[in-house]
């Protein structure tokens, strides 16, 4: 196949508070026609400059410093003018991550694809192409009436229109719901073989990437540590990079009865040549095991939900038309146990989140209710760990709130917080820092020791993983186990991952549409659902894909 | 952080001019000191007026008696404003609906009206202009605060708080009303021009001092006549309102900046 995209020896740096800083070095990449390669790195690997660089959309303001070649279609960008660069990214067709976000509000999907096609089909035709039902119907749509899996195939129809020799997708699914992740996944994979269009599809996913790509590049610091095609990458990695994300990766498979591997590589910049630490450790004694018998005794149950129900009225669609109300939560009902670790698993808008925030006695049930027996509230940690600090104060004193309660002296406070900064694995230094220092690791370690500062008996975790790098995640998960067994704590963790729920939990809940449709300890729910929308988790799960 | 400090430095700059403006005045702003009419020259940098006193002056003692009331306008009505804002949006219910309700009132009726009617009602002079400027300006003010605070109380952190066992007040004032500060502030150094405005109207209309002091509004609109003719004398103190107002405009961009 011929190359489309050839980038040889491109180094890219920025300018960030005044000083340039190299983004990308020596960057040595082809991607062919007809073929997916996934560029996959971390956050803050560079994996977006490079798309933008692709486009020759770096912003002005951070005076980019690019320096050797990239062509696309025998077209050089680098250095190129205005006028040659749009004539470059008419044979673009780009995908974001935000896809509501990336479509003009104030326009219909007929006259926005519209603009978009160039070889006179109609936009009925390419809405069918991608998959939309009923497209006659949706072309005189808004965005805001579209779903968010709507939105981007509307997004790929745009892409598509343009008759496009490479496809750049960043992140597309990134901000969409596991099922619908799915289907677009699989939606791509075939555009990509019917075209014959050279796609790069930029994703911190390991498991999405392995499962769509035909090549995998792989990004760390700035620099392509691993080509290959995706069987070899995955099969006998090189690089001690891939080796330690290899090894970070938790799947199904993966051994409960010990912690993740997380290497130490990641975390030195990658500097460092040597072979990664891949090792895991054993979980810690549970504090309090012993006495639980005793505790259950006399309250079985920590926490009873007992047919709950919760209502939200969505705003009206037009000014005419009902308000609509959602049953968010339809007769649920909940027992944990003193110590146990509860996972609920779903796909968005199956209420998980609403059933953990009546928990948490943030919100109030319209019928049914919530017994928590024991003295203290239950702790929380958020999906939106950078959102979940208020960007005023220091991180510090946000996690001192909870002490405020008890009547501490200031130096015992401060000295109870170095202490718990220590044990979620954070520096003492950041005490002192705003949010804004912070990265989404290490706000979602800061969640935690806010969270564990007075240790509950009860902890809350609304897709504490979810948003954040491979590594990250995992050094996360082991951490909330550690700290559960450690404190005594018992665990509902709501995830859309039946792996990370497998990992962290005893039993797995799964919900769908405000029920509990079905229930059971992890590992025999995995291995034998009985329910339809499990079995739907489990297929749409990126390591179960077929496409 | 340079926005910062070029936003101090113009607001400290205009309160230091408007302190010394007396000192800095060649002559008293009252008396005639020479023949009217005259162009700028050595003597008189911008000449003199239509009955032959030191225009100069006059706009040193009109920026120093613009400027004092104005931030003590904005000062008593951002405070009142967000006093009355944040306690509706935190409290709700029929608390919250009471003071929307006295906001819109106050926003509907035509403040100059009000606030015309209060000068009436207690007597002229500057500080009772002050006053009852004050009375109707913080409405603005109540709404910009209670939206913010409102909007802030839907983000996860304020959740967290809660969660963290967070007392009701503590959560208003160091959760919630720090999101409201840079709009109050952007707004509040945006109102001075308007402020000043208003105040140049009340003394034109001889609500504020009396006719002879050099008030920069009814010295413009006085001189209005002379525009084709001798037209520095009204531009000078229009000029100076666009000084203050400019660099306050200026402040609110650099602390804004600074802000974020």
């Amino acid at each position: 196949m011929r190359p489309i995209v050839e980038i040889t020896a491109l180094n890219v740096s920025l300018h960030r508070a005044g000083r340039a800083v190299a983004v990308l070095q020596d960057i040595d990449l082809t991607v062919r026609a007809g073929e997916i390669l996934a560029l996959l790195g971390e956050s803050g690997s560079g994996k977006s400059t490079l798309a933008l660089t692709l486009l020759g959309l770096l912003p002005d303001a951070s005076r980019p410093l690019i320096s050797g070649s990239i062509r696309i279609a025998g077209a050089e960008v680098v250095n190129a003018g205005p006028a040659e660069l749009r004539a470059l990214r008419a044979g673009i067709g780009v995908v974001f991550q935000d896809p509501v976000g990336s479509l003009n509000p104030t326009m219909n999907i007929g006259r926005q694809l519209g603009e978009a096609i160039t070889d006179g089909r109609s936009p009925e035709y390419w809405l069918d192409r991608v998959g939309l039902s009923r497209p006659r119907e949706r072309l005189r749509c808004l965005p805001h009436q579209l779903s968010g899996g709507q939105c981007q195939r509307v997004m790929i129809a745009m892409a598509m229109a343009r008759r496009p020799v490479l496809i750049i997708a960043d992140e597309p699914t990134t901000a969409l719901d596991v099922f619908v992740q799915a289907r677009i996944l699989q939606l791509l994979r075939q555009i990509a073989c019917e075209e014959g269009v050279a796609m790069l599809f930029v994703t911190h996913d390991l498991g999405v990437a392995g499962v769509l790509a035909d090549r995998l590049a792989l990004l760390h610091a700035g620099r392509l540590v691993e080509v290959g095609e995706v069987k070899d990458v995955l099969r006998a990695p090189a690089h001690p990079y891939t080796l330690s994300l290899l090894a970070a990766r938790f799947g199904l498979g993966v051994d409960r009865q010990r912690q993740l591997p997380v290497s130490e590589f990641w975390s030195n910049n990658g500097s460092g040549g040597a072979r990664p630490l891949v090792s895991s450790q054993p979980w810690p004694a549970i504090r309090g095991a012993d006495q639980r018998e005793k505790r259950e005794r006399a309250a079985p149950w920590l926490l009873v939900m007992t047919e709950v129900c919760k209502r939200f009225v969505l705003p009206r669609r037009s000014l005419f038309a009902a308000p609509v109300t959602v049953k968010a939560l339809e007769r649920v009902s909940l027992r944990v146990a003193d110590g146990e670790a509860v996972a609920i698993v779903g796909g968005s808008g199956s209420g998980k989140s609403t059933l953990l925030r009546l928990a948490a006695g943030l919100d109030q049930p319209e019928e049914g209710c919530v017994l928590y027996s024991a003295p203290d509230r239950p702790q929380m940690v958020f999906q939106d760990a950078i959102g979940s600090f208020s960007p005023w104060l220091s991180i510090g004193e946000q996690i001192a709130e909870p002490l405020r309660l008890l009547a501490l002296s200031g130096s015992e406070r401060r000295r109870r917080v170095a202490q718990t900064l220590a044990r979620v694995g954070l520096e003492a230094a950041l005490c002192d820092a705003r949010v804004n220092r912070l990265s989404g690791g290490q706000c979602q370690r800061a969640a935690l020791a806010r969270a564990i500062i007075v240790p509950p008996r009860l902890l809350l975790c609304d897709e504490a993983v979810s948003a954040v790098d491979l590594h990250v995640a995992a050094a996360l998960l082991n951490l909330i186990g550690v700290l559960r067994r450690e404190l005594g704590m018992a665990l509902i963790f709501v995830t859309h991952d039946l792996a990370a729920a497998r990992f962290v939990a005893e039993r797995i809940i799964v919900m769908e549409a405000g029920h509990i449709v079905e229930c059971g300890p992890s590992e025999a729910l995995i291995e034998h659902p009985t329910h339809a929308a499990t079995r739907r988790l489990l297929d749409s799960m990126p390591d179960r894909l077929a496409l | 952080m340079i926005a910062g400090r070029v936003a101090c430095i113009a607001l400290g700059a205009m309160t230091v001019l408007a302190a010394l403006g007396p000192l800095l005045a060649p002559a008293n702003p009252l008396l005639r000191v020479d023949v009217p009419y005259l162009e700028p020259s050595l003597q008189h940098w911008l000449g003199t007026d239509e009955i032959g006193r030191d225009l100069l002056s006059r706009v040193l003692y009109g920026m120093t008696r613009a400027w004092f009331p104005s931030l003590v306008i904005i000062f008593f009505s951002a405070a009142i404003g967000t006093a009355l804002g944040a306690l509706g949006a935190a409290a709700g219910g029929w608390v919250d609906l009471v003071l929307d309700r006295l906001s819109e009132l106050f926003t509907v009726i035509p403040s100059t009206f009000v606030a015309l009617a209060t000068v009436a009602a207690i007597g002229s002079g500057t500080w009772h202009a002050v006053l009852a400027i004050s009375l109707v300006w913080w409405p603005w003010y109540a709404r910009i605060t209670r939206s913010e605070v409102r909007n802030v109380a839907a983000r996860p952190f304020v959740s967290a708080a809660r969660l963290a066992g967070v007392r009701p007040p503590r959560l208003l004032t160091r959760y919630q009303l720090p999101a409201a500060f840079p709009s109050l502030l952007v707004a509040a150094t945006l109102d001075m021009a308007n402020v000043i405005l208003m105040l140049s109207f009340f003394s034109f209309l001889g609500l504020g001092a009396p006719a002879p002091a050099p008030e920069l509004g009814a010295m413009a609109a006085r001189s209005m006549v002379s525009l084709t003719t001798h037209w520095w004398i009204p531009l000078a103190p229009a000029f100076a309102i666009f000084v203050l107002a400019f660099a306050t405009n200026l402040a609110g961009d650099g602390l804004r900046t600074a802000f974020e």
